[in-house]
């Protein structure tokens, strides 16, 4: 009987040991909705940002494309990508990047009223995230049925986008792509500056133009939130090469190098670029925009 | 004796629920989500982040870069409900932590509302530093929560 006490004692005893170590395994292991934010896991963050513990948090296309409006971007026919094919894009990099491009027109089509191409690129970004394999984020909150409802309703689509740009971070939080993210706005970034320039060719307007530099401000925070993702998508190395360069080449532009003497003064500073140096930043912005829509 | 043994196998069942629970398998960052937003209106919804903290020995200083436009108008929330301490402070400045010349425009240092939810409406500058300063928590070593913040704009 003695014995028998004993060795369920110890059974049971066991069994407490063995939960212990179970759940201590389950702390360590990387849980199922855990980003690259880990900041103790080595295994799973970038060296950057576990020495830096730097993040970056980035503004959706909606909104870049709200302040150009705010800055007199009209509407011109003929500028936003004419793709309409989007299952050419093979890689993961090509479609999220024109993701984001078409995410940039759709926001410049909705601000401006143009009803039958938003439906058109609110229809292109359904089946780059299809093929993305998130297409279900504009099944939520019947965000698609919600968006043809209010075709003509310029307030209310820009809040239904919003809405999807919501869904649309927590589809990619909850599924740990945090690159995804970062990638579809560089792509929005690119078409959002190509969409100013065109205007600024047209018009010669200077508030356009320190539109565009002050975008560029942002490119610096993109490319270390790329950094922060280059090891989830091979192709990423090379998308920070090419906008390192065009970031390169601004910072070198004499109204940019005479306007940051420290870096603390660096984002305070309004640059006024001259003409030519808007044409340069902007012709290297069109050559990227080419190469990712041609795919 | 059966009854050690019963004991025991719940102790055990308990534990390794909890110790699931305590890991996050249950956060809803769903409604965490959809608390921010609430505290967000009128302004639109621009992005987020969850920010993972895990506690250890040493206090840890984290920041979030965030670049905003002069001349727009932004909210920003937080939600620290997902948090297993309310001990950790946040703090947003006009310049990143490498910097001595920057400002604190926004702190929740002092702040015993306890409601977990932080609104903050930003004033005129061209990037926001958001530091989460993370206090040394040996005891709490492994234990990990989120930290919600939202962007919103006008």
């Amino acid at each position: 009987m003695i014995s028998t006490k004993k060795s369920l004692v110890l059974k049971g005893s066991m069994l407490m040991i063995a939960g212990m170590l179970f759940a201590s395994c389950n702390n360590n292991n990387t849980p199922k909705d855990e980003n690259t934010e880990n900041l103790t896991d080595s295994t799973v963050v970038s060296e950057t940002e576990a020495t830096n513990n730097v993040f970056y948090s980035l503004p959706s296309p909606l909104q870049i494309a709200s302040i150009f409006k705010k800055s007199g971007l009209k509407y011109q026919d003929g500028i936003t990508s004419d793709v309409k094919e989007p299952s050419k894009y093979t890689t993961s990099l090509l479609k999220s990047i024109n993701l984001g491009i078409y995410s940039a027109d759709l926001s410049y089509c909705v601000l401006n009223k143009q009803n039958q191409a938003a439906m058109n690129y609110m229809k292109l970004c359904r089946q780059l995230a299809d093929n993305l394999g998130m297409g279900s984020v504009f099944e939520q909150n019947n965000l698609s049925k919600r968006f043809e409802k209010n075709l003509g309703n310029e307030d209310s689509l820009a809040y239904i986008i919003a809405e999807l740009q919501m869904v649309t971070d927590m589809y990619l939080e909850e599924n740990q792509q945090p690159q995804i993210t970062a990638i579809v706005f560089s792509g929005a970034w690119i078409e959002s500056m190509y969409l100013g320039s065109k205007l600024y060719e047209t018009s010669k307007d200077k508030t356009m133009g320190t539109k565009l530099s002050e975008q560029m401000t942002i490119l610096g925070s993109i490319i270390n939130a790329l950094k922060v993702v280059k090891d989830k998508d091979p192709a990423i190395p090379s998308l920070i090469d090419d906008l390192q360069n065009i970031k390169n080449d601004y910072d070198k532009s004499p109204s940019v190098s005479a306007k940051t003497p420290s870096k603390d003064e660096e984002d305070e500073a309004e640059i006024n670029l001259t003409e030519n140096e808007i044409t340069q930043l902007t012709n290297k912005i069109k050559d990227l925009r080419t190469k990712f829509i041609k795919g | 004796m059966k009854k050690v043994f019963y004991i025991s196998l719940v102790g055990f069942i308990l534990f390794s629920s909890f110790s699931i629970i305590q890991s996050e398998g249950l956060i809803d960052k769903t409604k965490l989500t959809a608390d921010c937003k609430a505290k967000m209106e009128p302004y639109k919804y621009d992005s987020q982040k969850f920010t993972k903290i895990n506690f250890n020995e040493n206090s840890q200083l984290l920041e979030i870069e965030v670049p905003v436009f002069i001349g727009e108008k932004y909210r920003i929330v937080f939600n620290t409900n997902a948090l297993t301490t309310n001990k950790i402070n946040i703090n947003v400045y006009t310049k990143s932590k490498s910097s001595s010349k920057r400002e604190t425009i926004f702190t929740t240092n002092g702040d015993n509302s306890n409601t977990g939810e932080f609104v903050f409406d930003v004033p005129r500058v061209r990037k926001l530093f958001i530091d989460y300063e993370v206090p040394a928590d040996a005891s709490a070593n492994k234990i990990s929560g989120y930290i919600l913040m939202m962007v919103g704009y006008k």
